[in-house]
């Protein structure tokens, strides 16, 4: 039993790690402009698809092609920056429904293109296993998973270092006043947006790389993006990281309790928990939501 | 005036000549229904969104809710159809209680939230195998019955049934916009702390319209039960059922009642019939592009952008705004 | 010279038809399948082999022209009873489709309300037959399945299995049977149920290598399913397990060639083998027209479509000959089928279920894939004790 319990929580925590990576994106924007992009899942899932892309036509390795991957989420990013500013009225509301839309525009034009068939990486190496004592995984898994802590941790000091990432954070706390102190609102909510597409690129390899892709994934990506960043609260990186590794573990526990048949059901409920009973999630600033 | 005429005008086309017309060709026929059985959510949803200011990512939640105790109160307890479809309305209410304390969210969270009972509903239902058949579902529920030697489970007949249901929700939405709780919700948007000062309760308004919505999207839902005669989880709590009905109210203005019906019947006749065929796979992109354009170009819709036009608004009663009066 | 000679034959084929309809009899038949939609992939497979099987009826019966007439049902159970309503009112003497119980049931209801034949291969479920429609056939059912999965395990003398399954529906029925016959065999049997949208396996299998400790794992999934499940036990290789097994949509020349490194060893349901080896001349003739028509070798899907489009053009011409055609004869014509088709021998009961069917089994190797189950289908030996790691 404490073998199983062990390696769940190795699993979960491996799983957490990919789930930052394609959460920090959605929060990011979140945080800076109160948008949830609802089309996020499928930038992430299109840059997947760009590492199939790569190695099914030129033959390379699938990690070769981040490159192409960031300028493909990095232009979607900025395109929906674009539609969403050009908002006149109710913003909060209506961009969620226009990312919705391009959600939408976005899967069905991976199914067009790509057909319904699944993808995944070929590439020889990428699953052999890894052990480390009684912990076991995936090569991919493990490199992804410490791709994405070296991503968070640059995030983190970015924001909190550099002059953009203080811009970004004071656009967020307050945009009119940011504004008067010189920063140009529009061109820093630009770079969240580019920044969230980066992230998204590598999430995109990472999944095509560890898992399996099809185009109805996009949703439930971003549906997980967007329950960890309720867990982590608004505006909290390391909240983000610790929700993330919160879902994964949960959700690996459950299997091996009891059965994988409610896994997704006790993450929703994680969720709704959290939302109900600690407003501004576990590490978010206090602001309320209702 | 104009309104007294166009009524009874669509009265009369939609229950004495469309199905004349149209009854001797069932695939027109279905695709119309189906367009109605969207047209029924549609309303549902503009009715919480423009009322009770909430925009919901998850109806697909009561709709299954609603298609779930229909069917299985026919089939196990031998309820009459027309009876069992009111008890799935009343089901996707008494469903909709779970939601409650999603109603202090704001916007988005709350959108997201009602998103997650529709995935918690779809996996109990998964998982309560001895009621609900599990992943298997549900196949033979029965059809509309014949009441007085006229049987409604034809296609004419189911027809006349989804008609009448989304006209009479029509009538409740029309009735409660324009009383005086309507008038307090619509305000409650703008400000609701001045509506809290006026003395209207908000909250329990609101929670009264989210029981409204969620009976007429599980009534819906039910009917659709009925028509189909199958269920199973991932079917009744599709997100087909939240996609369609928001990009149908949306496109048609859901500020409007007129927007989500017109909306729904035009936007999925011409899929069916039009884009379908010039894109076979992944003809919903148009779904997102509609969304899309209207959200930037359009974002009171159709309906009142044909209003402005053709100036159909006249000056009295105060139609100048578009979001606050739209009989029109 | 040669060359000259083929484009003879080739002119001689094109015009024959032209020549021929003038006094042949034309039916139509509907088909009703998912083109698009989460689907797409097996509903266009299938409906390869349903053209195949039309053609080649066409080819041995210049006086009957039975014309295809399509319309793709988007995976969607609404779209299909509309597709069904709108071939009746299109005059179709039957209709040949669906994919999934879940539109298959509806649709078959639709089109049995109209008094229709309606003939399909891609739906297992037992609720299907359970309803004991007149004009509902099917030509393979759960059952196959089952009793080639417990078949394969019985001759392998496994004593215990590890059923890992989707939740899904078809994936839940076929687990339980498979649990079912494997238990009345005195095998210990553990249960794994998976929600359709997870991806990491390793906490499932890891319960099966720690807790189970059983000799095979079973796996009731669908493609994505597949690959996860075996990455994880690639990764946490159970001692224990002498053999993985899966259902459908696993042992096809299409996993083989994208996933070369999971595949080798691991046993899926196979009606062909790989490279596709047919030794009767029905089977050729099938094989070299799919060929000619799709530029590529045919696989199960085609193989199931040619079945049943071939049974109902049989049984269409049958009853035209008796003049019971207009007179809703077709369903008993169809009742009236004793054939020795290319999945095997196909006889409907009154429930329209075929329990004749029998799947086989099949095992990559090397990147083909051998017939190993049963044996008088066997083209060649089973690996085992052998896993994928």
């Amino acid at each position: 039993m404490t073998a199983l319990i062990l390696q769940s929580l190795y699993s979960g925590l491996l799983s957490g790690g990919s789930y930052a990576l394609i959460a920090l994106g959605l929060a990011l924007v979140f945080g800076t402009m109160k948008i949830i992009n609802l089309a996020h899942g499928e930038m992430v899932l299109l840059s997947a698809y760009m590492a199939y892309v790569m190695e099914n036509r030129l033959a390379v390795n699938p990690l070769l092609a981040t490159p192409l991957a960031l300028v493909v989420a990095c232009l979607i990013a900025v395109v929906v920056y674009f539609l969403v500013s050009r908002i006149s009225r109710n913003r909060e509301l209506n961009s969620l429904i226009l990312t919705f839309g391009i959600g939408i525009i976005l899967t069905n034009a991976a199914l067009i293109i790509w057909s319904a068939d699944i993808h995944s990486t070929s590439a020889p190496g990428f699953q052999e296993p890894v052990v480390l004592g009684p912990l076991y995984s995936m090569r991919s898994e493990l490199g992804f998973f410490v791709a994405s802590m070296v991503l968070v941790a640059a995030l983190w000091w970015w924001l909190s270092r550099s002059w953009y990432g203080r811009a970004v954070r004071a656009v967020s706390s307050n945009r009119d006043a940011a504004k008067l102190m010189g920063i140009n609102p529009h061109r820093t909510e630009v770079v969240s947006f580019v920044v969230a597409g980066i992230l998204a690129s590598v999430a995109g390899v990472a999944i095509y790389s560890t898992g399996v892709i099809q185009p109805a994934l996009g949703a439930s990506l971003t549906t997980k993006a967007f329950i960890i960043t309720v867990l982590a609260g608004i505006g909290s990186i390391p909240g983000v990281l610790v929700g993330a590794v919160l879902i994964g573990v949960v959700e690996a526990l459950t299997v091996t309790l009891y059965s994988s048949a409610i896994q997704e059901l006790t993450g929703m409920a994680l969720f709704l928990l959290v939302l109900f009973v600690l407003p501004n999630g576990l590490f978010g600033a206090a602001r309320r939501r209702g | 005036m104009r309104v007294r005429v166009l009524i009874p005008l669509l009265v009369i086309v939609l229950y004495g000549v469309v199905p004349f017309a149209l009854a001797g060709n069932n695939y027109v026929m279905s695709i119309l229904v189906a367009a109605l059985i969207i047209a029924g959510v549609a309303l549902a949803w503009a009715l919480l969104g423009n009322l009770g200011g909430m925009v919901s990512f998850g109806h697909a939640a009561f709709f299954g809710v609603g298609s779930y105790i229909s069917a299985i109160v026919t089939m196990k307890l031998g309820v009459p159809v027309f009876a069992a479809m009111l008890l799935g309305g009343a089901g996707a209410a008494v469903a909709a209680v779970a939601v409650l304390p999603a109603l202090r969210l704001s916007g988005p969270y709350f959108a997201l939230a009602v998103l997650a009972y529709a995935h918690i509903f779809k996996i109990l239902a998964t998982e309560f195998t001895t009621i609900t058949g599990g992943a298997g579902g549900i196949l033979g529920i029965p059809t509309l019955p014949r009441v007085l030697g006229y049987d409604f489970g034809s296609k004419v007949g189911g027809y006349l049934v989804i008609v009448t249901i989304v006209l009479l929700f029509a009538l409740v939405y029309a009735r409660i916009r324009n009383s005086y709780y309507g008038y307090a919700l619509r305000a409650m948007h703008d400000s609701e702390d001045a509506t809290r000062v006026v003395g209207v309760h908000s909250t329990l308004l609101k929670a009264l319209m989210l029981f409204l919505s969620a009976f007429m999207t599980g009534v819906v839902g039910a009917f659709n039960a009925h028509c189909i005669n199958f269920l199973e989880p991932d079917y009744a709590f599709s997100s087909g059922w939240t996609m369609l009905p928001v990009v149908a109210a949306i496109f048609g203005g859901y500020r409007t009642l007129t927007g989500p019906l017109v909306g729904a019947v035009v936007v999925y006749t011409v899929d069916q019939l039009v884009f379908k065929s010039l894109i076979p796979s992944g003809h919903q992109i148009i779904f997102g592009v509609l969304l899309g354009v209207m959200i930037l170009f359009a974002p009171d819709g159709l309906i009142p952008l044909l209003a402005k036009k053709l100036q159909w608004v006249r000056q009295p009663r105060g139609c100048r705004d578009p979001r606050t009066e739209s009989v029109c | 010279m040669k060359s000259i000679l083929r484009q003879i034959v080739a002119l001689l084929l094109l015009l024959a038809p032209g020549l021929s309809t003038a006094d042949a009899k034309e039916f139509l038949l509907g088909a009703e399948l998912p083109l698009t939609g989460s689907l797409a992939r097996v509903g266009n497979g299938t409906l390869e082999g349903i053209t195949v099987g039309v053609e080649i009826f066409n080819r041995h019966n210049p006086s009957h022209k039975v014309k295809l007439v399509t319309i793709d049902d988007e995976s969607s159970p609404a779209k299909a009873v509309a597709a069904v309503e709108k071939l009746a009112s299109q005059g179709v003497v039957a209709i040949t489709g669906g994919y999934g119980s879940n539109i298959i049931g509806p649709a078959s209801d639709a089109a049995n309300k109209a008094g229709l034949v309606y003939m399909t291969s891609g739906g297992v479920g037992n609720e299907l037959t359970a309803r004991g429609l007149k004009h509902f056939f099917r030509t393979n059912g759960s059952a196959g399945y089952t009793k080639a999965m417990a078949g394969l395990f019985t001759d392998m003398g496994i004593k215990s299995v590890s059923i890992v399954y989707s939740t899904k529906e078809a994936t839940t029925e076929l687990a339980n049977d498979v649990a079912k016959a494997m238990r009345a065999r005195k095998a210990k049997v553990a249960m794994h149920p998976f929600d359709p949208t997870i991806t990491d396996f390793k906490p499932i299998i890891n319960k099966v290598k720690l807790q189970d400790r059983s000799e095979a794992i079973a796996m009731v999934g669908y493609e994505n399913d597949y690959v996860g499940i075996l990455r994880a036990a690639k990764v946490l290789r159970p001692a224990t397990v002498k053999a993985v097994v899966g259902v459908w949509s696993l042992a096809t020349p299409k996993m083989a060639a994208d996933f070369p490194d999971l595949m080798p060893n691991v046993y899926g349901t196979a009606m062909l083998p790989y490279p596709a080896g047919f030794r009767t001349a029905e089977g050729k003739e099938f094989a070299d027209s799919y060929k000619r028509l799709y530029r590529k070798e045919p696989d199960y899907l085609g193989q199931f479509g040619y079945v049943q489009a071939q049974i109902l053009c049989e049984a269409i011409k049958r009853a035209d000959a008796k003049g019971t055609l207009a007179k809703g004869g077709l369903a008993d014509e169809v009742r009236r089928t004793r054939l020795n088709t290319l999945i095997g021998q196909v006889a409907f009961d009154k429930n329209g279920d075929n329990p004749l069917f029998q799947q086989r089994m099949g095992q990559h190797q090397n990147g083909r894939i051998i017939i190993v189950w049963p044996k008088e289908s066997a083209t060649g030996k089973m690996n085992y004790p052998a896993v994928p790691w």
